[in-house]
């Protein structure tokens, strides 16, 4: 390893590029901004590599002291170089230097700094620093309370924030995507690469993930040479070979988030964050949920810094980042540099350095006793050694301008550099071996957490797995990638490429000593060594305590550069080992993820489905409000012009259904097929009411209940045959009414012969209800079918056709206590019969109304709905108590008699009206007898529902009342102090309109 | 999480509805001690750690009511039956010894 | 008497697609009915379907096709006859009349709308929505799943072709499904300058 002779060319428009190194496309050349000013990259650059190269290397500053801060790594790792990406809806904050790809016209700004970047105001803070300790918030921000949100928040917000979103919507569009394969491959270096290899020989089908543009991981950031040849061209024969098997997939730009039960993995693809806007229809990001029946992860390692004085300062940097820009980017950090390790990943980061042409100032080696590669790179270097020392601290402010350091014997000694290249030793990247639990095992000889107990399908291959050198990566990853694919039986062995032997050699240093000036532990939450010391002596030990108290490991880098060095360091402290000490688990996501891309198609009016009635289109064409009920989207009312608010047009579409006729699309109704020998049977189990006596051709009202007794669904169940049923839900209720009623044949009466069968969307439904309803039906309903009040009589039911032929079903039912009917056809003509009912209806002055009159015709009949179907009513609350079977077994039967359920004091379903009958009621508001104090312990009940009745003149409400039925004739108080209300009520039978029940019969 | 239907394969969570324990049986309500038996039946339990039967529903998928055996601790599924199989062999074996 | 109702379709703005990759288009001209066996009738069921079309019901997700009509598994003991409308065949009734004593028959033909999607791209647009495994040794000729696309309940199934998928939901839902394929059909397309 000889000094080369001489220095490599740079660009003379990028101070610190080498022209013929690293994987970037020098031919080409792009701009970019930085805080207003333009440089030159080019394509295969990050901002930072390209920032590097023109020798920029104070990249913002930091979140709590507004410290400078550079570039501590080349990758997703970095907790000090987040900058905002990008202009105006696509401003993006806190985005890593170091993983976004440039390309050309880029913007990016600093941020966390006022005015400039170079001079910022709040750097304050750093003389303060005495003040800003872990817990600062805790301590100093706890009272007055009152002065959290006015002051002390936005005040924090201002002066501690990072980055600024954009507060416009976002315009990119974003797609979530679904993959299964036999094995998935984590990790596109060495080591995954050969793992890919060897799965792929079997033909199953093989994803491979990489979170970088380019594949080949630190075989290409160390310039590794394999078989002979440089790294690259050894992983491009390999990219070739897997690019000719048609079941591989290659994932670049590809970050495995998260790994989930069942073998599930979350990926994130940055399919677009690599160009300026994605063409049209492109998304910007694709989430991807892989099914593995195998995985390797292969997910390498990261570098850990050495915590000592002021090791914080732009210049201060990772060997391994030192190396990869060196060889992946082709740029040269620095020129004077100081390499300070623990371990023997200095030999190789003072060979890359010198020959790209920098001046080793000096290796300074924590170890006592240098070892034998240590030895040998300094001589063949002809590199000042200093074995036993270290770093104390790192001088300059906004760029490294020398280091002080003490040697073996404590002298100090001050070496000038530009640049100090720091290893602590490596940490394996475990995370997504610890998602679901697993737990890291701490290892001895290499000073780091490995994967202990792995998920199931999940296997190993590199440095995750402690394979620090290449040789040992290269084997781990054929052996992983073969397992994976073997099924139990015999494996395919491909043959491993040769590389070098690497010493991995390593003493435990975690941070210096007896140092001057603030030592970070963790760069991106400004958390020192003496945060660790404070949270120590607080109390604060647990790990789990630790992180929280001094928010250390938290923000976009998950502290993986931080949380080792920090337990070490508490370990130390306390006197205890570092598996002592413990290891918080990772959660995922492992880098960040935008909650667009968790979205995907999915957000703004595409958040969830919406479901359209058959008449929806007419009703829009005639002007309809819709309402959203749950899924569906339905009318609400229909205003006319010179109708001056919705009461006014709700007011009108009552009086039309109570003197003529209105239609209704009430196809949002569950409707559910219930065939079999013991149909009757099924449904007596299921309904509380008797269903045996139900003659052929009728319908009648059902109630189900749960087994604890309380109302679970109402609606109607209508026999079509001796063993066909007809029955509907309630809209809200409908998809849970069919699975109850699944669960009650499959689970609890599996022998009875019974077949259910959702038939919700076959019908187009419309109520037809007024007292000119039959005459508008006569004109619809085809001449050969009767129906009179003789012959189509209050609750009978038929098959039918209508408008010459079209087959229908007929339902003499109100839900408005008018003659009513509801009448179904195929959901295909739902449309057209919409029409034909509004033609037929204009002599007769038909209207159409929604479900604000829907609502207000039930409350003045006193029907329950959902705000009496509240799941904690029972069938005697709201009135049908008289209903309940007591001669059959039925879901609900047993519980319903609990002496809670039948207890007289519960509240039961009554009427009310103001006492001042121009006043409003709302639901909600609860009742106090007169006089009585509005305490808990008085409360009597709470009002349900509440309606502007046009039929009477005044608001109108249902609701619940202790011995209501008792109490007609009574004045209470209806008090609802949340919305300032406080109402005299008398109670009234919850029937406001034709209490005889006259109307519905004709 | 995925669950083997044992119609339809093996199936992400969300395609499913847990529905609680499956290794309670609808008691006799007109057993002298029926009050008592529904109470447990509807309300009491244990959690322990470890093996548990639970009933689930393919709700987006087949509709059929499962059996599945899962230790809640690791989510790791030992088997997973059709509800109505299960149930039936219940009543058979009821049968049987009364 | 003429009928005087026309049917409409429940897709409001779904244009077909068709380009050499892809291919989208509603199929309003079927009809269906769905038929659950009876206890202890499922081999009758099935005998009876053998020897009226010639097929045998699969008893796991798959479809079978018979001349001029096809069956997909709908759920356990149960199916989805799927045929051309033509000039009147209607589903539900021709069932009931082979099948009455010992399934339960209900006409389909109008709760679910289907779609089918085709050509190369269909794969890879379809895995955009739908969580299950469609790769051909996966899901093949004649393969069927009940899952759900994008949200919404699905029966699908394959045909023999082996990139033609048809996707049945229910019908209030043909408008937000129609919006998330197209949308996800765009993406999928190669990019347009």
């Amino acid at each position: 390893m000889a000094r080369t002779k001489e220095a490599p060319r740079r660009d003379p428009l990028q101070p610190q590029r080498l022209v013929d190194r690293g994987i970037v496309d020098h031919r080409r050349t792009i701009e970019f901004t930085f805080d207003g000013v333009t440089y030159k990259g080019h394509p295969g650059d990050t901002v930072a590599s390209a920032l590097l190269a023109n020798g920029v290397m104070l990249a913002g500053r930091s979140f709590k002291y507004h410290r400078p801060r550079g570039i501590l790594s080349a990758g997703s790792e970095e907790p000090s170089a987040l900058l905002e990406l990008r202009d105006g809806a696509r401003r993006e904050p806190n985005t890593k230097a170091t993983t976004a790809e440039l390309f050309d016209g880029l913007v990016a700004k600093s941020q966390n700094r006022w005015p400039s970047l170079d001079f910022d105001v709040m750097s304050i803070n750093s003389l303060l620093s005495k003040v800003f300790v872990a817990g600062f918030y805790y301590k100093t921000f706890m009272w007055p309370a009152a002065l959290w949100e006015k002051l002390y928040e936005p005040a924090i917000r201002r002066a501690a924030g990072l980055g600024r979103a954009s507060d416009a919507a976002d315009p990119d569009v974003y797609e979530k995507t679904t993959a299964h394969t036999d094995v998935l491959i984590i990790g596109g270096g060495p080591a995954g690469l050969m793992a890919a290899l060897a799965a792929a020989q079997s033909g199953k089908r093989v994803i491979l993930v990489d979170e970088q543009a380019a594949l080949g991981g630190r075989a290409i950031d160390d310039g590794s040479i394999i078989d002979g040849r440089p790294a690259r061209e050894w992983v491009r024969s390999v990219e070739a070979e897997l690019a000719s098997r048609p079941d591989v997939t290659i994932l670049r730009r590809t970050t495995v988030f998260g790994t989930y039960d069942g073998g599930t993995y979350g990926a994130l693809e940055r399919v677009n964050d690599h160009v300026a806007v994605p063409q049209k229809h492109q998304p910007r990001q694709r989430l991807w949920r892989i099914v593995a029946k195998r995985a390797v992860l292969a997910t390498g390692a990261t570098e850990r810094p050495i915590v000592f004085g002021d090791n914080d300062r732009p210049g201060v940097m990772l060997a391994g980042a030192v190396r990869t820009y060196i060889n992946r980017f082709g740029v040269v950090p620095g020129d004077r540099v100081v390499v300070f390790a623990n371990n023997d990943y200095a030999v190789s980061t003072v060979t890359d350095l010198i020959n790209a042409g920098a001046n080793v100032v000096a290796i300074v080696d924590s170890r006592p006793k240098p070892s034998e590669a240590i030895s040998r790179i300094a001589s063949s270097a002809g590199t000042k050694l200093l074995s036993g020392a270290v770093v104390t601290r790192a001088l300059g402010k906004k760029r490294v301008t020398g280091a002080l350091i003490r040697t073996q014997s404590g002298a100090e000694v001050r070496l000038f550099c530009d640049l100090i290249a720091v290893s602590g030793g490596w940490n394996p990247n475990i995370q997504l071996s610890t998602h679901v639990g697993g737990k890291p095992l701490w290892n001895d000889d290499l000073l780091c957490f490995l994967p202990g107990s792995l998920p199931p399908g999940m296997l190993l291959a590199g440095a995750v797995a402690g394979n620090f050198s290449l040789p040992k990566a290269l084997g781990s990853g054929a052996d992983a990638g073969a397992t994976a694919v073997a099924n139990g039986t015999k494996s395919v062995s491909i043959p491993v490429p040769k590389a070098a032997e690497d010493s991995v050699r390593i003493a435990p240093l975690w941070r210096v000593e007896d140092h001057s000036g603030k030592a970070f532990v963790d760069f991106q939450n400004d958390v020192t060594d003496t945060d660790v010391e404070l949270a120590e002596r607080e109390g604060f030990r647990a790990v789990e305590h630790l992180k929280r108290y001094t928010t250390l490991g938290m923000a976009t880098d998950q502290g993986r550069t931080a949380n080792v060095n920090a337990l070490a360091i508490m370990a130390d402290i306390t006197g205890r080992t570092i598996p002592q000490t413990g290891m918080t688990l990772a959660r995922p996501p492992y880098v960040p993820v935008a909650v667009g891309a968790l979205a995907g198609h999915h957000r703004g009016k595409s958040f969830k489905p919406t479901r359209l009635p058959p008449s929806y289109k007419w009703a829009k064409e005639q002007g309809a409000v819709c309402v959203e009920t749950g899924l569906w989207l339905r009318p609400s009312y229909f205003p006319r012009p010179g109708e001056k608010d919705w009461l006014d047009t709700v007011k009108r579409e009552v009086n039309t259904v109570r003197n003529a006729v209105g239609i209704c699309d009430v196809s949002t109704l569950g409707k559910v097929d219930v065939q079999g020998k013991d149909a009757a049977a099924f449904l007596e189990r299921v309904y509380m009411n008797n269903l045996k006596s139900l003659a052929i051709g009728k319908a009648r009202y059902g109630g189900m209940l749960r087994e604890d007794g309380i109302l679970f669904d109402d609606g109607t169940v209508a026999r079509f045959a001796e063993n066909q049923y007809f029955i509907t839900t309630t809209t809200a209720n409908a998809v849970r009414a069919l699975q109850h009623m699944e669960y009650c044949a499959q689970w609890l009466w599996p022998e009875l012969d019974v077949q259910i069968i959702s038939a919700t969307e076959q019908w187009a439904q419309y109520a037809v209800a007024g007292p000119k309803s039959r005459e508008l039906l006569r004109k619809i309903v085809d001449p050969e079918f009767d129906i009179s009040d003789a012959g189509f009589p209050y609750l009978q039911v038929g098959e039918i056709t209508v408008c010459g032929g079209v087959k229908a079903r007929l339902f003499r039912l109100s839900f408005s206590g008018e003659r009513a009917y509801e009448i179904g056809v195929p959901a295909r003509y739902g449309d057209a019969l919409m029409r034909q009912l509004w033609e037929a209806g204009r002599e007769f002055g038909a209207c159409a109304y929604g479900t604000e009159a829907l609502g207000v015709m039930r409350i003045e009949k006193g029907h329950i709905s959902g705000p009496e179907l509240n799941g904690t009513t029972t069938p005697r609350d709201v009135g049908l108590g008289g209903m309940v079977s007591k001669t059959k077994d039925f879901v609900g039967r047993t519980l319903g008699t609990r002496p809670g359920i039948v207890d007289p004091e519960r509240p039961q379903l009554i009427g009310f009206r103001p006492v001042d009958r121009s006043v409003r009621l709302r639901s909600g508001a609860h009742f106090l007898a007169k006089g009585a104090n509005p305490t808990a312990a008085n409360d009597e009940g709470y009002m349900t529902s509440v309606a502007y009745s046009p039929s009477n003149g005044h608001w109108i409400g249902l609701g619940f009342l202790k011995h209501g039925p008792e109490r007609v004739g009574e004045i209470v108080r209806a008090y609802d102090p949340v919305r300032g209300g406080d109402t005299l009520v008398e109670v009234v039978k919850p029937v406001f309109v034709d209490p005889e029940g006259a109307r519905v019969r004709g | 999480m995925r669950i083997a239907c044992p119609y339809c394969g093996e199936r992400s969570l969300d395609e499913f509805i847990y529905s609680g324990d499956a290794t309670v049986r609808r008691p006799d309500a007109s057993a002298p001690t029926a009050s008592e038996d529904y109470v447990k039946y509807v309300y009491e339990r244990t959690n322990p750690p470890g093996m548990h039967r639970e009933l689930w529903y393919h709700a987006a998928g087949c509709h059929a009511w499962l059996v599945v055996s899962r230790d809640i601790s690791t989510h790791a599924i030992s088997s997973v039956e059709l509800a109505k199989d299960v149930a039936l062999a219940n009543n058979q074996a009821m049968k049987e010894s009364a | 008497m003429a009928n005087m109702l026309k049917p409409t379709s429940a897709f409001s703005h779904l244009d077909p697609l068709s380009t050499p990759s892809l291919s989208v288009a509603p199929r309003e001209d079927l009809t269906m009915a769905s038929f659950a066996a009876g206890k202890d009738q499922v081999q009758a069921v099935m005998a009876t379907i053998k020897s009226a079309y010639g097929v045998d019901l699969p008893r796991r997700p798959a479809r079978v096709s018979g001349k001029g009509i096809a069956f997909v598994w709908a759920g356990p003991d149960q199916w989805l006859a799927v045929a051309e409308r033509g000039a009147n065949r209607d589903m539900e009734r021709e069932l009931k009349s082979l099948l009455s004593a010992m399934a339960s028959v209900v006409d389909q033909s109008d709760g679910r709308v289907v779609v089918r999607v085709s050509g190369p791209l269909s794969r890879q647009v379809l895995a955009k929505g739908i969580p299950i495994d469609l790769h051909p040794r996966a899901f093949g000729a004649n393969a069927a799943a009940i899952t759900h696309a994008s949200h919404i309940g699905v029966i699908m199934w394959q045909l023999e072709d082996a990139s033609t998928f048809e996707l049945a939901m229910f019908r209030s839902y043909a408008d937000s499904f129609a919006h998330w394929l197209i949308e996800t059909a765009e993406a999928t397309l190669p990019a347009t300058a």
